[in-house]
C-alpha cells in the first residue's frame, strides 16, 4: 500500500516537473526552431516543418547586419557587468549592516527598499526620463547603469539581508573575540562563506539587466542601446522579420543561458542555503 | 594574573531585565562555573564578560580595571562557544591561527605557535583539514586551540560540552580540568549541567532569573544550598521536599508529615520551633531503606550501576532512596524507611531560604 502510494506520489511529482519543464523551455524551443525558418514556412498556416523551410539564412542576415548587434552586445555587457558589479559592491554591505547592526529604523528602512520594487516600471518613467535628460544622460550606458541599479540593488540587498540573517552569530562573535573589527569580520569571514548567495545574486543581476527592454527603449537612442532594442529593430514597419528577429534573439540568449547552465549548481546552492541555513 | 569582578550588573533588552544586581568576584587562575537552567541569563552575563554585550548598568572590571567599554579583544578574553564557531572556510591550523593573523604576527611565529598547540591538543595530524571533515569532539579541541593559542588572561566557555555525546561529555570534563591546572589561566565556564558544574568548579555561581541565587564550592552548593532553587537545581535525582509541621508531643518530638513524625534530635526541634511552615528536604542518599520505619512501597526501581534509585510510595507521595549496587527490591514490594537525621535541610515554606541551623552538619 505504502509503496503504491509514493510510486503514484512520485509519478504525480514527476508530472508537474515535466509540465512546468515544457512551460518553460517550449517558448525557447519555438525561439530557436523559427530562428531556422524560412518566413514563409514560418507564417504559413500551419507553419511549414518540411526540411526545406529550414535555413542558416537568417542568421546571415543578422551577421551582415553585424554593426548594429555587435554594439547592442557590447553595451549589453557593459551595462550589465557594471549594473552586478556596483549592485554587489553596494548592496552587500548595506545587507550586511541590515542584518546585523542595530540600526535605528532599519525596519522602515528595509519596508521602504521593498516599497521601491512594487512601483510598475510605467509610473516611474516619465519622470526618470525627465531627470536623466537634465542629467544629460538619455542614450548614455552610464543613464542605464544607474536605472538598472535602482531596481537591482534592492533585489540584492534583500536576497543577500536574508543570507547574511541566517549566518550563525557566534561565528561572527568568535572572530570579534578573536580580535577582529567589524570591517575585518564583514571581509574575512562573512564574504568568504557567503560567496554562493553573493554568486547567485550576481546571476541574477546580471540578467535582469542583459533582458531589460522598457528602459532601455525609452532612455537610449542608437549609441547606447542594448541588444533587447536591436532584436526589436528586426520588426519594421511594413514587415517583420520574424525568422531575423528570432536568430538575433537565440544569439543575444545564449550566453546568458550558458552562463546559467555552467553555474546551474553555485545559483541552486546559493538561494537554497540562504533559505535552509540556520 | 587576572581577577574578574562583576559589581551590580544589570542587563536589560528595553523593558525586559535579563540580569539583575550580578556581583561575581572570580579569583586570579580560578575556575568559576555560572550555572543556571536555560534561559536564566548565564550566557548573557558570559557575553558582557567577553563584551559581546554591552552592559545597562553596573561595572565589570579585571585587574581592578573597567573594562565596560572595551572591546574583547581588547579585554584580552578568549572564548569557546557552544556550537564551536569554528570558520567554516578555514582549515584547523588557519582557524587556530586567525587570530595572531589579524595581529599581524609573521606567518613562522603563528605556524609554530599553531603547531605547539597542535601538539598538546593531538591536533597535528588534522591541522590540514576543514572543520566539516572533524568530529564533534575533534572541533571542540579546535575550539580551545583557537582560544588558547592568544595566551589570553582569561577563558570563557560557553556551554563548550553540550553538543558532545555523554561519554565524550565526561571525558571533556578531565581534560578541561587538566588544561586548567596545567595553564592556570582565570577560567568562566557556563553550563546547564550541575554534574558538570560541581565535577570541574572551583567555585560554582547557581543563576536564576538573572539573578545570582548562592555562590560557593561545589560542596558548599551541594551540603548548604542557600535556597529551595539551588537545593532542587543540585542533585540527582532531584531532593525531595516533605510538607509539615514541628512538633513536640508525648509521642516525640521532630517533624511530622501526615501520620509519619521524623524524630529530631531535641536541639534541632528547639531551633525550628519559631520558624513559620517548614518543607523539609532530603536527598536520596539520606533515605534509608531498613526494616523499622515508615512504611512504603517500592514504585520504580532506575539501577544505574554503582547504586539503585528506588522511588518509593508513602503517605506523604513520593520520596527516592538510593541503595548501593543493583537493587534487587521489585515494583509492589513493601518496605519500610528512615531518614538521616544528620543530613535534613529545613526550607522556610514562604521564602523558599533555607534555614540555617547551628550545629545541624
Amino acid at each position: 500500500m505504502q509503496g503504491k502510494s509514493s510510486k503514484l506520489g512520485r509519478l504525480s511529482i514527476q508530472l508537474g516537473l515535466g509540465i512546468f519543464a515544457f512551460w518553460t523551455l517550449a517558448p525557447i524551443a519555438w525561439l530557436v526552431v523559427s530562428s531556422l525558418m524560412q518566413q514563409q514556412a514560418l507564417t504559413a498556416t500551419p507553419p511549414d516543418f518540411s526540411p526545406s523551410a529550414f535555413t542558416f539564412q537568417n542568421y546571415v542576415e543578422v551577421m551582415n547586419s553585424a554593426a548594429a548587434l555587435g554594439r547592442g552586445l557590447a553595451n549589453s555587457l557593459i551595462v550589465a557587468v557594471s549594473t552586478t558589479a556596483v549592485a554587489l559592491a553596494v548592496g552587500a554591505p548595506a545587507a550586511y549592516a541590515l542584518a546585523r547592526f542595530q540600526l535605528p529604523g532599519s525596519g522602515p528602512i528595509l519596508l521602504m527598499i521593498l516599497a521601491t520594487q512594487m512601483f510598475p516600471g510605467i509610473v516611474v518613467a516619465i519622470p526618470m526620463f525627465i531627470v536623466m535628460s537634465h542629467l544629460g544622460l538619455i542614450d548614455s550606458r552610464l543613464g542605464l547603469v544607474i536605472v538598472y541599479l535602482s531596481f537591482n540593488l534592492p533585489i540584492v540587498i534583500w536576497i543577500l539581508h536574508g543570507f547574511f540573517l541566517a549566518i550563525p552569530v557566534g561565528l561572527e562573535r568568535a572572530a570579534a573575540v578573536d580580535g577582529a573589527t567589524t570591517l575585518q569580520i564583514f571581509r574575512l569571514i562573512v564574504l568568504p562563506i557567503s560567496w554562493p548567495p553573493i554568486f547567485a545574486t550576481a546571476i541574477f543581476a546580471f540578467i535582469e539587466s542583459w533582458n531589460e527592454f522598457f528602459f532601455a527603449l525609452i532612455l537610449t537612442r542608437q549609441n547606447a542601446q542594448t541588444v533587447p532594442l536591436v532584436i526589436s529593430q528586426f520588426a519594421g514597419q511594413y514587415q517583420t522579420v520574424f525568422g531575423q528577429m528570432m536568430a538575433a534573439a537565440t544569439m543575444a540568449v545564449t550566453p546568458v543561458v550558458v552562463i546559467a547552465i555552467i553555474f546551474r549548481q553555485s545559483i541552486m546552492k546559493g538561494f537554497t542555503e540562504g533559505m535552509i541555513k540556520s | 594574573m587576572a581577577k574578574v569582578e562583576l559589581a551590580g550588573v544589570y542587563k536589560r533588552f528595553g523593558a525586559l531585565e535579563v540580569c539583575s544586581n550580578v556581583n561575581l568576584a572570580v579569583a586570579d587562575k580560578e575556575f568559576v562555573t555560572l550555572l543556571g537552567s536555560s534561559g536564566c541569563g548565564k550566557t548573557t552575563i558570559l557575553n558582557m564578560i567577553a563584551g559581546l554585550e554591552d552592559v545597562s548598568a553596573g561595572e565589570i572590571r579585571m585587574e581592578g580595571r573597567v573594562v565596560n567599554n572595551l572591546t574583547p579583544f581588547e579585554r584580552d578574553v578568549a572564548m569557546v562557544f557552544q556550537n564551536y564557531a569554528l570558520y567554516p572556510h578555514m582549515t584547523v591550523a588557519e582557524n587556530i591561527g586567525f587570530t595572531l593573523r589579524l595581529r599581524r604576527i609573521s606567518r613562522a611565529e603563528i605556524e609554530k605557535r599553531v603547531g605547539t598547540i597542535a601538539g598538546l591538543l593531538e591536533l597535528t595530524p588534522l591541522l590540514g583539514r576543514l572543520p566539516s571533515q572533524l568530529s564533534g569532539g575533534q572541533q571542540q579541541r579546535v575550539a580551545i586551540g583557537r582560544a588558547m593559542v592568544r595566551e589570553p588572561k582569561t577563558f570563557l566557555f560557553d556551554e563548550p560540552f553540550s553538543n558532545l555525546d555523554a561519554a565524550l561529555r565526561v571525558r571533556m570534563r578531565s581534560e578541561i580540568k587538566l588544561l586548567h591546572q596545567r595553564l592556570g589561566v582565570t577560567s568562566i565556564f557556563v553550563t546547564h549541567d550541575q554534574e558538570e558544574a560541581l565535577s570541574i568548579s572551583d567555585r560554582v555561581a547557581v543563576i536564576n532569573e538573572g539573578r545570582v541565587e548562592q555562590v560557593g564550592t561545589p560542596e558548599e552548593i551541594y551540603v548548604r544550598p542557600v535556597s529551595r532553587y539551588v537545593a532542587r537545581f543540585i542533585g540527582s535525582p532531584q531532593i525531595d521536599l516533605l510538607d509539615g509541621a514541628i512538633v513536640e508531643e508525648t509521642g516525640g518530638t521532630g517533624f511530622r508529615v501526615g501520620h509519619v513524625l521524623f524524630s529530631l534530635p531535641q536541639p534541632l526541634v528547639h531551633a525550628l520551633r519559631a520558624q513559620g511552615a517548614l518543607e523539609l528536604g532530603v536527598r536520596p542518599e539520606n533515605v534509608l531503606i531498613t526494616d523499622r520505619g515508615t512504611a512504603a512501597n517500592v514504585r520504580v526501581v532506575n539501577p544505574v550501576g554503582p547504586a539503585s534509585f528506588v522511588t518509593l510510595a508513602w503517605e506523604g507521595g513520593l520520596i527516592t532512596a538510593r541503595v548501593p549496587g543493583m537493587s534487587r527490591l521489585k515494583a509492589g514490594e513493601a518496605v519500610q524507611f528512615t531518614v538521616d537525621p544528620q543530613h535534613l535541610m529545613f526550607f522556610d515554606k514562604a521564602s523558599g531560604r533555607r534555614i540555617e541551623v547551628s550545629g545541624e552538619l
